[in-house]
């Protein structure tokens, strides 16, 4: 075996086996520097000096520093009735996701219901839905069009639904959107609490409430509050919602109030915005640290383990808990997508709707009668498939140096990279606009009012969550998983196509589509970003809704939820066909 | 493959892994290298493999400088294959692919192995048993059979250096102990040298031809196992290695008086380390001590803990002021006096 021609391999070992020279190692590691350099350079660029420019243009005027816009603005009543509004808003629609969020938690996490593959899907698609996607369904399904009159009618004719263009309205459809966003949160950390935590306390006396008052709420407590934190923030950035359903009946909240300053141009309206962009962005940060360190105390109690088994049976009940929850997940989501769908099948607004009225005339117009929409679906494909590409590449690759080789550097960059996606998307966008007029002074590079302006601010926000997916598919990866291939004498490029590559499909896949989908659907950025010729799909479903042309805007939301739900079939046959490969062991 | 390290040290910035090391290791030849966690050893193993630089010495392979403080040959650049403590198998790949990977990937495979890949992947399965499970994906085997794999892989591009982490570590008890015969007959039938870290002592006696003691980044003794457990040189390596008990005494040349016997009892050491002289210590290992009826003149004790053990018992004896282990297949209770000598056949050695 191995003995009979080991002279053959000793002389090829020699030939072979060089080592490498002083100078070349110097010449790479320059290189290295070169790169570092670079990088540094452009995460400065990219995401750091926006945030500078917006902070200095909110307490300078043409006589130098000054804090007097802060101060106008806190002359103004308005500013204070908006931030009532917001905060009103923000915390209720917080408590009501926290309230749905924890019970679907605690049900999913520990109890024998059956079906939860499905319903875990079913609650996540509401979060998955883009929020004006969500609120369109949610104001054709309780208009006085919709499938909620049809119903109140059979009993009163005379019966109108609640209306959904008020501050409840706004509240109700915030607080279902980001639902999801506690229940992942809590699910986590509820199923991650040994249960012999549970088994130690009551065998030490205390009964079933005692037991969750006593280990199970405090141990779960700082993964709940950085859920609610979470969405207190995702309340906070949110412009979909309250632009649609607040702004028609005069109801602002902060991040309306400055597209309203922006887009109203007039004397100072950037620097106006700005300031509020401050105040804003201020509020965001200290909820994001808060979250932060939250975070980081749950992680210290947690154990790693995740333990997927039922811990309470619900016998006789477990039939109508089940049912209840279909029926408030069906309600929420799938009634109102189903009013949207049909209303978009309508062929006037007030027209009955039947088997013989009903009309694909909507989605014709949207798809071919009008090249201005047409030319939004293309500019939003395009968009968001080269931010794919873009994020892709330069997120794994990042990942990559993150997870395998972590410094301080790539945690200051980490850090700075999450600003764009951290800082509420109306800032963002206010931000981009003040740094792209003149990124350095006496330089114009004219892209402001083009596609790249939204290309670079897509690339910029959503960045950060390919890099998230990215590290959490590499972490999946041990580092000796590469050592092996490296011993078998497989080079950075052999290790990357035929190891790293295959493994990390699934993670920076979902990651990609997630980054996808966010782009294509994305309103908030583009509304203050686009100019004629560049509107994108959200922008243009703002439009048609802002000037009451209905059916258009629920056929195009219509058309969203269909490349949702294709996407999400594809990832989840991706997702098979690696399980079948042994992907996930 | 021969192997010369020279004053090979590695700091992490203030903290020292690996000081001084000088090892030579002759082509084919099995070493070990054992030491509890954190003594260097792994920093060891993988300097050997190429994924750590020294930051000062030198590592020869076949007397080419492979490593230095201003070289590095990358692992992928050396003939060697290498077991990892949790096995390291590619989730996505099959058994014969796992196999075929080095041949296929590694520059310096043999053109006698690349020309005739097919029948060396069924040698390599059929010397670890696998052959029939080649279409099998690592999530289907169990721990033993992955480990198998993992060696499959590792020897199948025929290395001339055997690298192995701690392989046995993540099997349960009864496996490793059959993992040594297939591992000890895998080193017969290719012949190449092996580095294998371990901590456990058991191991590394049973089936290197050498034993590297390590500890706190330092070598502590090389030796046969025979000259590491029979003759242990640091206190270290006698308490570790051969679970030693170091009675106190004072020495007379080669004879040994332990503290408290009077000087009615007198054991001969003259192959006992100098170190232990010049510190008034006699390493002794718990199965050498005999326990007898408490009698006049000799050592006496007291039984302060006892353990059945199935062929034997394990003891704690109090005697002269010091509790020693001692291994004895006589039955004795708590509190028992019992007088505990070193029968001379036990002294041949020393």
């Amino acid at each position: 075996m191995a003995t009979s021609d080991t002279s053959v391999l000793e002389t090829g070992m020699k030939k072979g086996g060089g080592t490498f020279p002083r100078s070349l190692l110097s010449a790479s590691s320059l290189g290295r520097y070169g790169l570092l350099a670079f990088g540094a350079a452009a995460t400065f660029f990219f995401f750091v000096l926006p945030i500078a420019k917006l902070l200095l243009l909110s307490v300078q005027n043409e006589q130098g520093f000054t804090l007097s816009y802060y101060f106008e603005l806190f002359r103004q009543e308005r500013f204070w009735k908006v931030l009532r509004h917001t905060f009103v808003i923000v915390l209720g629609s917080t408590a009501l996701s926290m309230a749905l969020g924890i019970v679907a938690a605690w049900l999913m996490a520990y109890t024998d219901l059956k079906h939860k593959k499905l319903l875990n899907l079913l609650i996540v698609l509401v979060f998955v839905l883009p929020s004006y996607v969500l609120t369109l369904s949610w104001s054709s399904f309780m208009g006085t069009q919709g499938l909620m009159a049809s119903f109140l009618q059979l009993f009163d004719a005379g019966a109108k639904p609640w209306s959904m263009y008020s501050a409840g309205g706004i509240i109700f459809v915030m607080g279902i959107h980001h639902f999801p966003l506690v229940y992942l949160f809590t699910l986590n950390v509820l199923k991650k609490i040994p249960r012999d935590l549970e088994w130690a306390a009551k065998t030490g006396g205390a009964g079933k409430l005692k037991t969750i008052a006593r280990v199970t709420l405090p141990l779960s407590l700082p993964g709940i509050t950085a859920g609610g934190l979470l969405v207190f923030l995702a309340s906070l950035d949110n412009f979909g919602i309250p632009a649609f359903l607040g702004t028609p009946v005069n109801i602002s909240v902060l991040s309306t109030l400055i597209y309203e300053e922006i887009i109203g141009f007039g004397p100072s309206a950037f620097a106006r915005g700005a300031s509020l962009s401050v105040l804003l962005g201020v509020i965001a940060i200290a909820g994001t640290l808060l979250q932060w360190f939250t975070v980081r105390k749950s992680k210290a109690t947690e154990t790693g383990r995740m333990d997927d088994e039922p811990r309470y049976a619900l016998g006789r009940a477990r039939a109508w808990v089940g049912g209840a929850m279909w029926g408030v997940l069906i309600l929420i989501t799938i009634v109102p997508l189903l009013s949207m769908i049909t209303l978009s099948l309508r062929k006037s607004y007030g027209g009955k709707l039947n088997w013989s009225t009903m009309t694909l005339d909507n989605y014709r117009y949207v798809l071919f009668d009008n090249p201005v929409i047409w030319q939004a679906i293309k500019n939003s494909l395009v968009l968001s498939s080269i931010t794919l590409v873009v994020c892709l590449v330069i997120g794994t690759l990042f990942a990559f140096y993150r997870v395998r080789k972590p410094s301080k550097l790539n945690k200051l960059a980490e850090l700075a990279i999450s600003i764009p996606y951290t800082l509420p998307g109306i800032v963002f966008a206010l931000s981009m606009i003040l740094v792209w007029m003149e990124p350095v002074p006496g330089w114009n590079p004219g892209i402001y009012g083009t596609t790249t302006i939204l290309l670079i601010a897509y690339v910029c926000r959503f960045l950060i969550l390919q890099i998230r997916s990215g590290v959490t598919a590499f972490m999946q990866i041990d580092a000796s998983m590469e050592e092996a291939a490296r011993v078998s004498g497989a080079g950075p490029w052999t290790r990357w196509q035929a190891i790293l590559l295959p493994l990390l499909l699934p993670g920076i896949v979902g990651g990609g589509l997630l980054v996808f989908l966010t782009a294509l659907t994305e309103l908030t950025v583009s509304a203050l970003l686009y100019s004629s010729g560049t509107q994108t799909i959200g922008v243009t479903i703002f439009g048609f809704e802002q000037a009451g042309k209905t059916l258009y805007s629920t056929a195009l939301s219509s058309l969203i939820v269909l490349f949702i739900f294709v996407g999400a079939g594809l990832l989840q046959l991706l997702q098979k066909w690696t399980a079948r490969r042994g992907g996930n062991n | 493959m021969s192997i010369q390290l020279h004053d090979v040290g590695k700091t992490f910035g203030s903290y020292t892994a690996l000081c001084n090391v000088n090892l030579n290791i002759a082509d084919g030849e099995f070493v070990a290298i054992l030491g509890p966690s954190g003594c260097g050893k792994t920093t060891l193993l993988r300097m050997l493999a190429g994924f750590e630089q020294p930051t000062s010495g030198e590592i020869r392979m076949d007397g080419e400088v492979v490593a230095g403080a201003s070289t590095l040959v990358p692992p992928e650049k050396r003939r060697i294959g290498m077991v990892f403590q949790h096995f390291a198998l590619w989730p996505h790949m099959n058994i014969y692919e796992h196999v075929r990977f080095p041949i296929r990937t590694h520059k310096k495979t043999p053109k006698a192995i690349r020309d005739n890949e097919a029948s060396r992947i069924e040698q390599v399965l059929e010397l670890v048993g696998l052959s029939h499970l080649s279409q099998r994906m690592p999530h289907e085997l169990s721990g033993g059979q992955k480990q198998r794999v993992a060696i499959a892989r590792a020897i199948a591009a025929e290395p001339s250096l055997l690298l192995m982490d701690e392989p046995l570590s993540s099997l349960d008890a009864l496996l490793r102990m059959n993992m040594r015969r297939e591992i000890q007959s895998v080193h017969r039938q290719t012949g190449s040298a092996i580095v294998y870290v371990t901590h456990d002592q058991g191991e590394a006696l049973s089936m290197a031809d050498r034993i590297v003691v390590m500890k706190e980044g330092r070598i502590e003794q090389i030796g046969t196992p025979q000259d590491i457990y029979l003759r242990p040189e640091t206190e270290f390596v006698a308490q570790f290695v051969s679970k030693a008990n170091l009675v106190r005494g004072h020495w007379d040349n080669d004879l040994f008086i332990p503290e408290g016997s009077g000087s009615s009892v007198q054991w001969r050491g003259a192959g006992v380390a100098g170190y232990f002289k010049s510190n008034g210590l006699y390493p002794v290992r718990p199965d050498q001590l005999e326990l007898g009826p408490a009698r006049e003149g000799g050592l006496v004790g007291q039984v302060a803990n006892v353990q059945f053990q199935g062929k034997e018992f394990n003891y704690d004896i109090v005697a002269a002021g010091q509790q020693w282990e001692v291994v004895s297949p006589v039955p004795y209770k708590l509190h028992d006096q019992v007088s505990v000598t070193i029968p001379e056949r036990e002294l041949q050695y020393a």
